[in-house]
């Protein structure tokens, strides 16, 4: 009896196996952090990569072959990211790879990919970089950049708080000051007036040596790019000085996030920022894939978990057009290709290949990000800059 | 005239005000390292960890439900066992090479790291926050502050008049002393020369605590924050003179109002710079620093 069971199951294993040798899987390569301080970000990226490819697996494969992930830690480091990233191309001999979340691996490995002859997207990276003036022929990007991010906020100042008076706050490094001076310029052109503006260092302690400067200059609302636990200090430190009445912060999308919301509690209330996805979107694509992906995962959903679960489908969705894996046609085929994702329809740009979508307004309130506005693809997404292609 | 009465009220007395209160904050970290550099002659170097951890275990028994104010006596309790284990049990062990101040430097800076990343695994990477356990906040003579900030300047005073009671006015503060100035000496006298530089490492290390405990509220939590105060603490204790009370009060409070005041006129980044200057300075002209050692003079 447990012979033959065990017969049984080696026959089914060997179909199994030569089913799948019946037809080769596409294999795509995930050079993402597993380990380290985006370990969360590397979490979400997995999550949703996993679940798309099961799906679509259980779909039947794209063109009738298996889709296979093949993962790799790169630690957020860029120079391991484009080791693994070669591996990847010249060892396992991917036909895609994606994963890459801090910018500079996937500048990195972008230069890697030109290299291999061989196409990648970020899901994750928001450096405007990406996809205007170190643009690449071989690099896409299906997530927001922070262009995208401050267009969105920019456009629901102009309504809700029209002509306001703001006064901006970064943290004094190159992220800080981009974000900060994008804003700027996003803000002035729909109205508003700047009061002042202040860079602190990474890691202050204490943000209330500023706040003499902020409140000389009465702004109705405060934008702010600092994040982490800077954002805690920031913001409580606001609130026990009582500042936090009368005054709007709005923010960059990394500046309050599911990490330090808890800390942060009450003052986190009315923040709002701009965003590429939200878990609370309310339409019946995204209802499924956040119950999907509760029940695989035992957590929410949040942007980079869904951009990376879209791209899986967009991917698919070139490949079948193009008929094949190759490069050069795949590439063709993910120029101007509309797919759909959790949160809608969206295009990739042929001319810089930036991903257009629905951007999404959040404000924090009762400890939660909720939808308070959208703004569409187009009014968001800004010139092609880019002119390498 | 007028104008610069204004200027007074508005810009400077709430910078001094606020810096005021950053250097109370830096002078209780300092405090307990002054006193463990003054006696044992021993860098700690895993001192802001010991910060971390009085902010740690106050969260955790916070969590449970203890209140505040019985936090602020039990954690500085809970810490001197520690500092006392720590000191017999692992800085003894390298204590008498002829080589004390690396190897002690290196021993208490591998601690550091090991604890930190204990935090990490124990309560995870992300920032946590007390309650400010003093809501509201009142104006001084016009300048808004938070109560709770008052209560630390005053809180804080108590407790630097406080160790230099027991330091310089007690039969224990005087063994102290006295092993700190010379050790065989005191030994001959019939000090337990062994406990009293545990139980001083244990006193320095609990105070750690304490100013973990009384600056959470304000700063938060989380695995890294012991590199926050630790720089300007070492700053404060070399310019203040090593192991001088007095020294850490007063080197405490210029520094941070230099800091204070200064980043009203230049960019904010050049804090830090103008104190370590002063630092590098002090260390060139008087490198004993503003005061003597402890139990020197």
């Amino acid at each position: 009896m447990t012979y033959k069971t065990t017969m049984l199951a080696a026959l089914l294993a060997a179909t199994a196996l030569s089913g799948a040798q019946a037809a080769d899987p596409i294999k795509i390569g995930v050079v993402t952090p597993l380990s380290g301080t985006y370990a969360g970000i590397g979490q979400q990226v997995r999550w949703g990569l996993d679940l798309a490819t099961k799906e679509v697996n259980a779909a039947g494969g794209i063109m009738g072959r298996q889709v296979e992930l093949i993962y790799e830690d790169e630690e957020a480091n860029p120079s391991v990211a484009v080791q693994k990233a070669d591996k990847l191309f010249q060892v396992n001999k991917v036909d895609f790879l994606t994963g890459t979340v801090n910018s500079g691996s996937t500048l990195a490995v972008g230069q890697v990919a030109e290299r291999a002859g061989k196409l990648i997207a970020t899901t994750v990276s928001f450096a405007d970089s990406i996809t205007t003036d170190k643009c690449s022929p071989n690099v896409f990007r299906v997530n927001a950049r922070a262009g995208q991010q401050s267009a969105a906020l920019a456009v629901w100042l102009s309504k809700d708080k029209p002509k306001a008076n703001v006064f901006y706050l970064g943290p004094d490094y190159e992220m800080g000051r981009s974000t900060v001076a994008a804003f700027k310029s996003a803000a002035e052109k729909v109205g508003a007036t700047s009061s002042g503006e202040v860079f602190a260092p990474l890691d202050s302690k204490d943000y209330t040596q500023y706040f003499g400067q902020l409140r000389s200059s009465r702004p109705q609302v405060l934008y702010t790019s600092v994040a982490g636990n800077d954002t805690v200090r920031l913001l409580t430190q606001l609130q026990e000085f009582g500042l936090l009445n009368n005054l709007t912060v709005v923010g960059a999308s990394g500046t309050v996030t599911a990490q330090n919301l808890p800390a942060i509690g009450k003052a986190a209330e009315g923040f709002v920022t701009g965003v590429g996805y939200s878990a609370q979107i309310d339409t019946p694509e995204n209802k499924k894939f956040v119950a999907a992906f509760q029940a695989a995962n035992k957590a929410d959903p949040d942007l980079y978990g869904a951009d990376s679960y879209g791209l899986i489908y967009a991917y698919k969705a070139a490949v079948e057009k193009a008929g094949s894996t190759d490069t050069d046609k795949v590439r063709k085929a993910l120029e101007d290709l509309k797919w759909q994702t959790p949160q809608g329809e969206k295009t990739l740009r042929a001319g810089d290949h930036q991903a257009i979508q629905t951007m999404y307004v959040v404000r924090v309130s009762g400890g939660k990000f909720m939808t308070v506005g959208q703004v569409s693809g187009d009014d968001a997404i800004g010139p092609d800059a880019c002119s390498r292609f | 005239m007028s104008t610069a009465i204004e200027y007074f009220q508005f810009v400077l007395a709430p910078q001094m005000l606020i810096g005021l209160v950053l250097g109370v904050a830096v002078i209780l970290v300092a405090l307990g390292l002054t006193i463990i550099f003054g006696l044992l002659d021993v860098i700690n170097m895993s001192h802001g960890e010991f910060y971390a951890l009085g902010a740690f275990i106050a969260l955790a028994l916070g969590s449970i439900g203890l209140p505040f104010w019985l936090l602020v006596i039990l954690v500085p309790l809970l810490m001197l066992p520690v500092g006392y284990i720590v000191e017999r049990g692992l800085i003894q062990r390298v204590f008498h090479s002829s080589e004390r101040h690396v190897t002690t430097l290196l021993l208490t800076f591998g601690l550091g790291l090991v604890m930190e990343d204990a935090f990490r695994l124990v309560f995870g990477p992300n920032p946590l926050k007390p309650e400010t356990p003093i809501a509201g906040a009142i104006d001084v003579f016009g300048v808004f502050l938070p109560l709770y900030r008052l209560f630390l300047i005053v809180g804080g005073a108590v407790i630097v008049a406080l160790v230099a009671l027991v330091v310089y006015r007690t039969r224990l503060g005087a063994m102290v002393r006295a092993a700190a100035f010379d050790r065989d000496m005191a030994a001959s006298l019939g000090v337990p020369v062994q406990h009293v530089y545990a139980g001083a490492f244990a006193f320095g290390v609990a105070l750690a605590g304490l100013a973990g405990v009384l600056l959470a509220p304000i700063y938060s939590v989380f695995p890294t924050m012991g590199r926050d105060f630790i720089l300007m603490a070492f700053t404060v204790v070399i310019v203040g003179g090593m192991g001088s009370i007095a020294g850490v009060v007063v080197a405490g409070l210029l520094l941070t109002q230099v800091q204070a005041i200064s980043s009203l006129y230049i960019s904010p980044v050049w804090s830090d710079p103008i104190v370590f200057g002063i630092m590098v300075i002090m260390l060139m002209v008087r490198p004993q620093g503003l005061f003597g050692r402890l139990g020197h003079g």
